[in-house]
């Protein structure tokens, strides 16, 4: 009896702190009754020079507009880690977040709402589905992306030959976007009729798995002439374990400069001649200015809309591919062993 | 009679059970792809695979006494991600001492570990994954949003490719993992602390009845779990050329397989080096085999579920067939 | 009164550690209640309605705590139920997007999570030398490597017909459905865990599973429905995690299985069986949740609050242990 009796009271008192406790009702924000803004970022996981680096550059161009940055790394590369940092982000009251999403779906329920607190939303890097954002910052189009790569290779290989991809995980939403693009320019040129793409191998972003599939690669075609690596964790497993077995076979793809540094170079006992990315420092700016102009007004994320975006000059926005508008940061930014030196302390 | 006890000996031994699994894995995996038998690679999988060989050793004494540690991988991403940072920054410039920092590292977080568990009396599974919480999060405090690459590594990443202590034949990693068996195989077969180990874990009243000190002995399996784990961040961030603070995320399971696979006891007291051994090599050759034998990237995992499943089914098995056959004997 | 609860078949005779039991709940709830000052006091938007709204993904979480909790009271575990809840996930959203109805959308959820479980308990029950560590993290890589089968590129599926699970997502005032099933849930699992003869027998297989087993208990038996409620919760949480998700992918549900042994644990669960209360578990749980709310709010490093949560799950079994320890000694010592 005693026992019911005290299960019934804790759980009764635990309701009434809970309200007591929590105040009982909304009491706004402190951040947003004064004039600063805040933006925040939601970025794909922790622990990631890329991430960092986006952070940095949207912090500085909100910082430099005179703005707070909120900078969110959720605690996995999960969607489900996301959707607690949006929530949170929620009850914070920020004006606007702007997200590198895990899953262009699953942050639909999440971003629906903050959009219903009137929180303005963009998507940067890896978008999120029409319905959540009213913008894509966009590092370069699918399109361009895959045309570089598949130039790349075209060009390593000589204009025909094996070659393979080593992606990242089978689910990589740009991953498979990228290839998907890279396959369809193939088919769609005579030129590219001589490359056979033999295999697209997935290392999971680990380096161990990168390191066993590209092994296995060279294993199974003895007369691969070109691996193509667009995840930054691949190519880097990759080019390791062309450059330590002293392979013919050579790289390309995209990756960070900073990690890449000791591969990159024309003669033979460097495996990646050279690669591509894009700014994540300039993506990162980009996207706070995108935040900006929407919170401000300046943008509602329509088609055709043009907004000056601080001191990177004017940007319009344009119909992306899945339907909705993107703004395109730019073509992607090819690293040889003539810059690589200048940008591997960048990032 | 002669060819009968042979034929029994094979079948009666979980070792050799498990060498002959090991064997027709390869053949299959040969028949499919002949690449696959070729010195080449049998070295690349003991070097990919090195971190969970020499951890499942570390594994194995922890087992033995009846405890879990799933904190290691947490405790090798600390080791390694610090080492990492102190190259990247030119703090250290020496290998030798890289690994005296990963292994100093390790060891302080296994005695922390150690303490815990034996003198505060914590659930091992528990008090390890608290650590594994806090051992990872500090890695990415360690880390500060940055990877330690190729670039920033130096010479130490040299030590992964080079083959100085293996008399130009055997590569350096290939070589400590052997050293680290043998080290092992001598300690638990003839010290008394290996003597120890297994006391504990068979029956803990009576070691502490009979003199042994059951804390020390548990203090002491989970430095050395430490200390390997430390030493395994070295060799990780050495043999990747990279440091980062998610390094071998949740491979704890699969070094805890490795030693379940090869016949090691979760209950404690049951378990040899050569079975934590032949239980990482069977999933190391697995991990290698799956892409080379052409089977979808997709379906991977699954296969490899169901092999560990397959694999400690069959263990228990053979474990009841040779109860019986012992208790038949008996009868006779 | 010990010995007619049955609560603790192991510690009938020492009336301290009993003592120590009941306090454990009684020092949980005063920690909930000190979380939430501290929240309220750290963070501004810290209000009812914020940590109400924040709190239907941590609520997924709770359900699996209960079946967890009785299997770790009999000293077992089960690693696989994040898979559980990816593939229960995964299989529902196919059926919905196979245009079903709503029901069948539940039941499909529901049942692949009970059929996980069951696979669970049988290879539990028939190979009973081996650790359910081992076997669930067998389980654990199958469940989730079928889900990224199902999935196949892409690796997410999303919900082309919302409405059902908006629905199931609705709320009374500032209360999610959730909420109340949680709550239900939570009283149903303590009852039977306090009052009735299934959670006697679960501290008796606990305490001493040859013992129980002599003794009449069906301890296959007791294992099997264990594992296959855990599957069927797991399946309930699924539902209610798609319908935040309005989809699913492979790692969904990744980690479900740590918090859920972790609340238990920090609750005064004991992994090695037979020892803890659910209400301590219930409690711990709206603890951690409130904490991780309330240091989010303030933008915390995640990984710093991983650490404070490592920090407090050792403390919360290292605390208990270091009192009796020195109860103990100063009871030697009123006996020199």
């Amino acid at each position: 009896m005693k026992k019911k009796l005290l299960g019934l009271l804790l759980t009764a008192a635990m309701a009434a702190t809970l309200l007591a406790g929590c105040g009982g009702g909304d009491t706004p924000a402190s951040g947003s009754s004064t004039g600063a803004k805040t933006y925040a970022l939601v970025t794909k996981s922790a622990g990631n020079p890329f991430n960092e680096k986006e952070a940095e550059g949207f912090k500085q161009a909100v910082e430099a507009m005179g703005g707070t940055p909120v900078i969110q790394h959720p605690e996995a590369a999960t969607a489900d880690a996301q959707i607690t940092v949006i929530q949170s982000l929620i009850s914070q009251k920020v004006d606007s977040i702007c997200i590198a999403a895990n899953d262009e779906n699953a942050l639909q329920a999440a971003l629906e709402e903050a959009k219903a607190a009137g929180i303005k939303i963009c998507s940067v890097d890896s978008t999120v589905n029409t319905a959540s954002r009213q913008v894509h910052v966009n590092q370069a189009g699918v399109n361009e992306i895959g045309q570089c790569l598949v130039d790349a290779v075209y060009d390593l290989t000589g204009g025909e030959g094996q070659w393979a991809i080593v992606s990242a995980t089978s689910q990589a939403a740009n991953q498979n976007a990228w290839i998907e693009s890279m396959k369809e320019i193939i088919a769609s040129d005579s030129k590219y009729a001589n490359l056979e793409l033999v295999e697209v191998a997935y290392g999971d972003d680990e380096p161990q798995k990168s390191t066993d599939v590209t092994q296995a690669l060279l294993t199974n075609y003895p007369d691969l002439k070109v691996i193509c690596a667009p995840t930054t964790v691949g190519i880097a497993a990759a080019a390791k374990v062309l450059q330590d077995q002293g392979s013919s076979v050579k790289l390309t793809g995209l990756g960070l400069p900073s990690e890449m540094a000791e591969y990159i170079g024309d003669d033979d006992a460097h495996s990646c001649p050279y690669m591509f990315l894009w700014n994540p420092i300039d993506l990162g700016r980009l996207g706070a200015y995108t935040s900006i102009a929407l919170v401000n007004g300046d943008a509602t994320g329509a088609a055709g809309e043009k907004f000056t975006a601080g001191d990177m000059g004017e940007y319009e926005i344009v119909t992306a591919g899945d339907g909705g508008t993107e703004i395109i940061l730019g073509a992607p930014f090819k690293f040889d062993p003539s810059n690589i030196e200048e940008w591997k302390s960048v990032y | 009679m002669e060819k009968k006890s042979i034929w029994k000996k094979i079948t009666g031994s979980r070792e050799a059970s498990l060498v002959i699994v090991l064997v027709l894995l390869c053949i299959l995996v040969t028949i499919k792809n002949p690449a696959f038998l070729t010195v080449q690679n049998f070295m690349e999988i003991l070097k990919n695979n090195a971190v969970i060989m020499i951890m499942a050793l570390g594994m194995l004494c922890v087992l033995l006494t009846g405890g879990i540690d799933i904190s290691i991988t947490s405790t090798l991403a600390l080791a390694g991600m610090t080492v990492g940072m102190l190259y990247k920054y030119n703090v250290i410039e020496s290998t030798l001492l890289g690994f005296v920092i990963a292994i100093a590292i390790g060891t302080l977080c296994g005695l922390i570990i150690g303490l815990i568990i034996a003198k505060g009396k914590v659930i091992p599974i528990i008090a390890t994954m608290g650590f594994m919480y806090i051992y990872r999060g500090l890695a990415y405090l360690v880390a500060q949003d940055q990877w330690a690459g190729a670039d920033a590594l130096g010479r130490f990443k040299d030590f992964a490719l080079e083959s100085y202590l293996g008399f130009g034949v055997l590569n350096n990693v290939i070589v400590i993992t052997i050293l680290c068996y043998i080290v092992f195989f001598i300690l638990m077969k003839w010290t008394k602390f290996g003597r120890n180990i297994y006391a504990v874990g068979s029956n803990e009243e009576a070691a502490q009845i009979s003199g042994i000190n059951v804390s020390n002995v548990k203090i002491a399996v989970y430095t050395i779990m430490g200390a390997l784990a430390g030493l395994c961040g070295a060799l990780a961030t050495s043999i990747y050329a990279s440091a980062q603070p998610n390094m071998q995320t949740s491979k704890e399971m699969d070094v805890i397989a490795a030693c379940v696979i090869g016949g090691v006891s979760m209950k404690g007291g049951r378990g040899s080096v050569i079975c934590a051994l032949l239980g990482a090599l069977v999933l190391s050759v697995i991990g290698k085999a799956l892409p080379l034998v052409g089977i979808d990237a997709i379906a991977q995992n699954t296969i490899k579920g169901v092999i560990i499943i397959v694999v400690i089914v069959l263990n228990v098995l053979t474990q009841r067939m040779m109860d019986k056959a012992n208790l038949a004997k008996r009868e006779i | 009164m010990a010995g007619k609860s049955g609560r603790t078949l192991a510690a009938v005779p020492e009336r301290s550690l009993k003592k120590m039991l009941v306090s454990w709940e009684g020092m949980l709830f005063l920690l909930f209640i000190a979380v939430n000052i501290f929240c309220k006091c750290i963070s501004p938007v810290y209000t009812f309605t914020n940590v109400l709204r924040e709190m239907p993904k941590y609520l997924t979480e709770i359900f699996l705590l209960f079946p967890m909790a009785y299997i770790l009271l009999m000293g077992e575990i089960d690693i696989s139920v994040g898979s559980i809840v990816c593939l229960s996930a995964t299989m529902s959203c196919i059926v919905s997007n196979a245009g079903m109805p709503f029901p069948i959308v539940l039941l499909a959820g529901l049942m692949t999570g009970t059929v996980c479980g069951m696979v669970n308990g049988l290879l539990t029950v028939k190979f009973r030398e081996l650790p359910t560590m081992i076997i669930t993290l067998g389980t654990q890589i199958i469940f989730r490597g079928i889900a990224e089968i199902v999935l196949g590129s892409g690796g997410t599926i999303s919900l082309t017909n919302m409405d059902g699970f908006r629905k199931i997502a609705g709320k009374i005032g500032p209360f999610p459905y959730l909420f109340f099933l949680v709550i239900l849930c939570a009283v149903i699992f303590t009852v039977i865990a306090d009052k009735k003869v299934f959670g006697r027998r679960l501290y008796a297989i606990g305490s001493n599973e040859r013992t129980a087993f002599y003794s009449g208990i069906k301890v296959n038996r007791m294992l099997f429905t264990s594992y296959t409620v855990l599957g069927l919760l797991a399946g309930l949480s699924a539902i209610f995690l798609t319908s935040a998700t309005y989809g699913a992918n492979t790692t969904t549900g990744k980690g479900f299985e740590m918090d859920a042994i972790a609340m238990a644990v920090f609750g005064g669960i004991s992994t090695a069986g037979g020892k803890g209360k659910l209400l301590g578990g219930v409690i711990s749980a709206f603890v951690i949740i409130c904490l991780r709310v309330g240091l989010g709010q303030i933008n915390m490093n995640p990984q710093v609050i991983l650490i404070i949560l490592g920090a407090l799950l050792i403390l919360a079994v290292l605390l208990p242990n270091i009192t009796q320890h020195i109860n103990q000694k100063r009871k030697k010592a009123s006996k020199a």
